[in-house]
This record gives C-alpha cells, structure tokens and sequence, in this order.
C-alpha cells in the first residue's frame, strides 16, 4: 500500500502539470486567444507527439491539457458516455498527469473534453466545452487544394458549401447529411462543428460556455467564444432539421435526448437508449424521486 | 477616354522570364461583340486570355470593364475579392477541356447550380427550376439534371460547361478552343447553339481558336497573333477575304478544301 502511493508520487514528479512542457501549452494558448478573437477561423499550431495515436483525441487533449489549473474538475465524454474506452482513459491520463478532480456530472464540471456529443445538461458560464476534432476543414472534400481553402474562407466564398447540400436533396429529397453539419460562426466562418449529430447544432449557438476544438492530426485550433450566433447552413425551402431517432429512452423514458440505436437480440430486436450518460442517470434518479412522491 | 466600351484591355505585356508570353496587346470590345483570336499554337493566345480574366498578372498594362452600374473598373487595381466576384457574375470562362471547368463528381444541376450558389441563391426549388432551363436551351435531356457529368459524352460535357457558365447572365464570356477535342459534327452542334446564345442573350464574347471556320462563323471582328504580338486586327470577313500581313496570308491559305 504505502509503495503504490510512493510510485503514484514519482509518477506525478516525472510528468509536468497536465503532460505537456509550459511553453508548448503556451504556444497552445496563444493559437487558442487567437481562434477565440476570430470566431470559427483555423488556427494552425505545432501540434506535439502524443502518448497515443492520432484519432484518440491528440488535438482536444493538448487543448484540454493546456487548459487545465489544479483546481479544475474534469469530465471526459466519448459518444455522450462517461464510461467508453476512449473517455476513461483520456480522464486517466489526466487524472495521473494533473491530478485534477474528475466528474461524471455535467454540471459539476469546470472543463469537459468531448467526442461526437455535446452534453443535454445545458452548459454553464465559465464552463469549457474541448471537441476532439478528426477534420477541421468543412470544404475538405469539396476542393481538395488547402492553398483553395483558405483562400474561399478569406473571401467568403461558399457557394460550394451549398453544392453539398445541393447533391443531399437532389439525391435523398431532404439534407441527408447528418453529423458534421456545416454551420456558420458569428455570420462569417463556416465551421465544421466536428462529428457531432446535427441534432445537437443547435446547442453551439449562444451557449455560455467557451467551445475549443483542437485537431492534432491536422495541426489546427478553432473556437466559439461564449454567446456566439452559430448558424446551421441551409435552403430557404429545406430548412435546417435537428433530427434524433423518433423512440423514448428505454431506461430513464426520456424523449427529448439523443438516442443510441442497440440491437439487443440475435433477431434483430431494437432498443434505443440515451447516448449521455449522466443525462440518463440523471433522469433516472428523477423519476424514481417522483415515484417515491406518489 | 470613351465610355461606351464593355472591356478594354490596353498595352498587355507578360514575360516568362526571357521569353514572351503577349507584347504590347490592346483589344477593346462592346457589348453583344463577338472577338476572335486567331494564330497558331505558342502565339500567346491563351497567355492573353488569361492576362485579361485577371487569371495571370500582369507585367504591363491595364485591364478596364464598364460594370453593370456604369463604373469603369480596373483590374489591375481593384481588390482580390472584387476580382473573383466579377469573375463569377460579369465574366466567364469556357476551357477547352470540360473537365478543366465542371466538377466531375457533382451532378449536372449541381454545376449549374453552383454559380447561382455563389452569388447568394439559397432557394433549391428555384435553383433546380434555373438548371432545367439552361438544360433544356442547352439541349441536354432534363431527365440528366442528376446524373454527374462523367457519364456524358464529350459535347454534352462542353454543352455543360457553356450552361454552367451561362446562368449567371454573365456579359462577357471568354472561351478558350471551345471546340477542341470535339468531332466535326458535335463541334458544329455546339458552335450553332454558342452563336444563338450570344445573339439572344446579347452576350459579348472574347473566343480563342487556330480554327478560321469557328471565327468566320461567331466572331464580328478578329485579331490574328503571331509571336506574341498582334499582327493584323480587323473586321472578320476583311481580315479572312483579304489578308494583308504576310502571317495572315499563310494563315488564311492553309486552311483545308474539302
């Protein structure tokens, strides 16, 4: 026992506060002062090497890390759930690497590091919302030339952005494209808002938390600041949709949160579930409190 | 200066290195004109075309358009985003090569569409309804709207690409070999319905070809280029019934006799 916490010790002495060197999360926080200064713009940053393989979040967790102070208290989500491979072990890192507090509660949370979900909880001022991002560039497989890019996002020309949604309703009859819905940033920069389900576009625009996004693998940094008009792109004849599976939860009976599609038996059997975890739990415990009333 | 002019270039230079792209060319045209460029290959005609498109920079010499309000503008001294928004509403631009101008994993209707995207359309039911007119007036079947441009044949592709460019209402179009590449009978298809284009629509066009037939048939006036530099300058039929630079002569005495 008394050995384990000595090694716990060391471990905490050899890492630096939250992994990275203080003038690599300098340089961090420069590109992110500069990304919230100019809402949804790329900023390109020496993204480092990190103690996992691009795709697990090495951009939001250089974010996350140079965010971090000692008396944060980090919750760490991966599709919306709490307890996913990917989201236990970037809170382990941290946890191991910072020593911060850790919480499963939404609200409790002073940074949350997020993959493919923002939280039902709605989000508080002074709390940080750091989306892991695999492709920062909305007009990547549009025009392939990076030179084309930036150059369309200077001169705000983005008709080519409505050629994609174009193709989606003159192939499906409606806007086919459901995650990664391309939104605009404070009526300037079309921004990709990461994997995100569309049903959550909606919950970028006016929020009161800070939203960062870091891609490590693509070496930019972008940002929403707090209270920032985000706009999902679309036709004055197809409007914009935030659409989620048309079921209740079948554990908390919520109808209002974004469900997961499960297939419980071998035949094929369906059933639908909260992909927030704390929100679920949360809903749970409400519903057994009102039970407990009647 | 005279203020009826549509575009003028005056005194258009561009070296590449030690060598001559286009020396000390002026052109000017009016509107519902029809200009061909004529010369052989190396003669700096595609270099003046993107000279004047505001493509390529200039070494010397200046570039004016009287736009749709009235106003001269100059290219060489209005900014890069003014630039490329004149360039997607009052100007456009046929490569010879379809696939060089049209986004060949998006369907028909979404190339169409796109200028129309560019320039603020946001309304899909009215961009579609566009799209199937300019099919329609280019004599593409409607039923292809989806289909990607991939799966036409090669003059559908160019008829394509000459809508795409067409539906903003652009005043003046430039056109680079047009109907290079194309057989004879698909390429006397598409120069037919180019020259009922540009009566109807009162379109002016600036049209690069080594093809006399071509100009004889769409240009009103014609500049033969030699060397980079301009060699004889006139009206169509003059300068082909009676050429007086010796370039023009050997030119028009090449031409084949069926």
């Amino acid at each position: 026992m008394n050995e384990m916490s000595k090694n716990e010790n060391i471990d905490i002495q050899i890492y630096n506060f939250a992994y990275l060197d203080e003038n690599t999360k300098r340089m961090i926080r420069r590109a992110l002062l500069k990304a919230l200064c100019i809402p949804g713009y790329q900023v390109p940053f020496s993204s480092r090497e990190m103690p996992m393989p691009y795709g697990w979040g090495t951009g939001g967790i250089q974010v996350t890390s140079a965010c971090l102070i000692p008396k944060d208290v980090l919750k760490v989500i991966d599709q919306g759930a709490d307890d996913t491979t990917n989201a236990v072990s970037i809170r382990k890192f941290f946890q191991k690497t910072a020593n911060v507090a850790v919480t499963e509660k939404t609200s409790d949370a002073s940074l949350i590091q997020t993959r493919h979900r923002i939280p039902e909880t709605k989000l508080k001022e002074k709390q940080i919302l750091v989306y892991q991002v695999p492709i920062p560039e909305p007009l990547r497989f549009l025009e392939p030339r990076e030179t084309e890019t930036r150059k369309m996002h200077a001169l705000s020309e983005y008709g080519l952005m409505y050629v994609k949604l174009y193709e989606d309703i003159a192939k499906h009859g409606h806007i086919e494209t459901a995650y990664a819905y391309p939104v605009k940033t404070n009526g300037n920069y079309v921004t990709d808002p990461s994997p995100i389900p569309k049903f959550d576009n909606p919950k970028m625009n006016n929020s009161p938390a800070i939203q960062l996004f870091g891609a490590g693998r693509e070496q930019r940094i972008y940002a929403i600041p707090p209270y920032t008009n985000v706009k999902s792109l679309d036709f004055e004849d197809y409007p914009f949709e935030a659409m989620k599976a048309n079921f209740k939860c079948s554990i908390c009976g919520s109808s209002d949160s974004y469900l997961d599609e499960i297939i419980v038996s071998d035949d094929g059997k369906r059933s639908y579930i909260c992909s927030d975890t704390d929100y679920c739990k949360e809903q749970t415990k409400l519903n057994s409190k009102k039970e407990d009333q009647l | 200066m005279k203020q009826d002019f549509l575009f003028k270039a005056s005194n258009i230079s561009k070296y590449y290195g030690q060598n001559i792209g286009c020396k000390n060319v002026s052109l000017d045209i009016n509107s519902g004109e029809v200009l061909g460029i004529v010369g052989e290959s190396g003669s700096g005609k595609s270099t003046l075309l993107n000279c004047i498109y505001g493509n390529l920079e200039l070494d010397e010499g200046d570039i004016f358009l009287n736009d749709k309000s009235k106003t001269i503008l100059n290219f060489t001294k209005i900014s890069e985003p003014k630039l490329r928004l004149i360039q997607r509403s009052d100007l456009a631009f046929v490569h010879q090569n379809p696939r060089d101008g049209l986004r060949m994993n998006i369907s028909a209707g979404g190339n169409i569409g796109e200028r129309l995207m560019a320039i603020g359309h946001r309304n899909y039911g009215e961009i579609r309804e566009i799209a199937s007119n300019w099919l329609e007036k280019v004599e593409i079947d409607v039923s292809r709207i989806d289909d990607k441009p991939s799966t036409f044949s090669g003059g559908m592709q160019q008829r394509l690409q000459i809508a795409r460019n067409l539906v903003t209402k652009p005043r003046l179009i430039f056109m680079d070999e047009p109907t290079g590449g194309l057989d004879v009978s698909v390429q006397a298809k598409i120069l037919d319905l180019l020259r009922n284009l540009v009566r109807e629509l009162g379109i002016a066009a600036i049209i690069i070809t080594h093809d006399l037939a071509v100009v004889r048939l769409l240009a009103d006036r014609i500049i033969v280029m030699q060397n980079g530099n301009v060699v004889e300058a006139g009206l169509c039929d003059q300068v082909l019934d009676d050429p007086q630079h010796k370039y023009s002569q050997l030119l028009v005495s090449s031409v084949l006799q069926v």
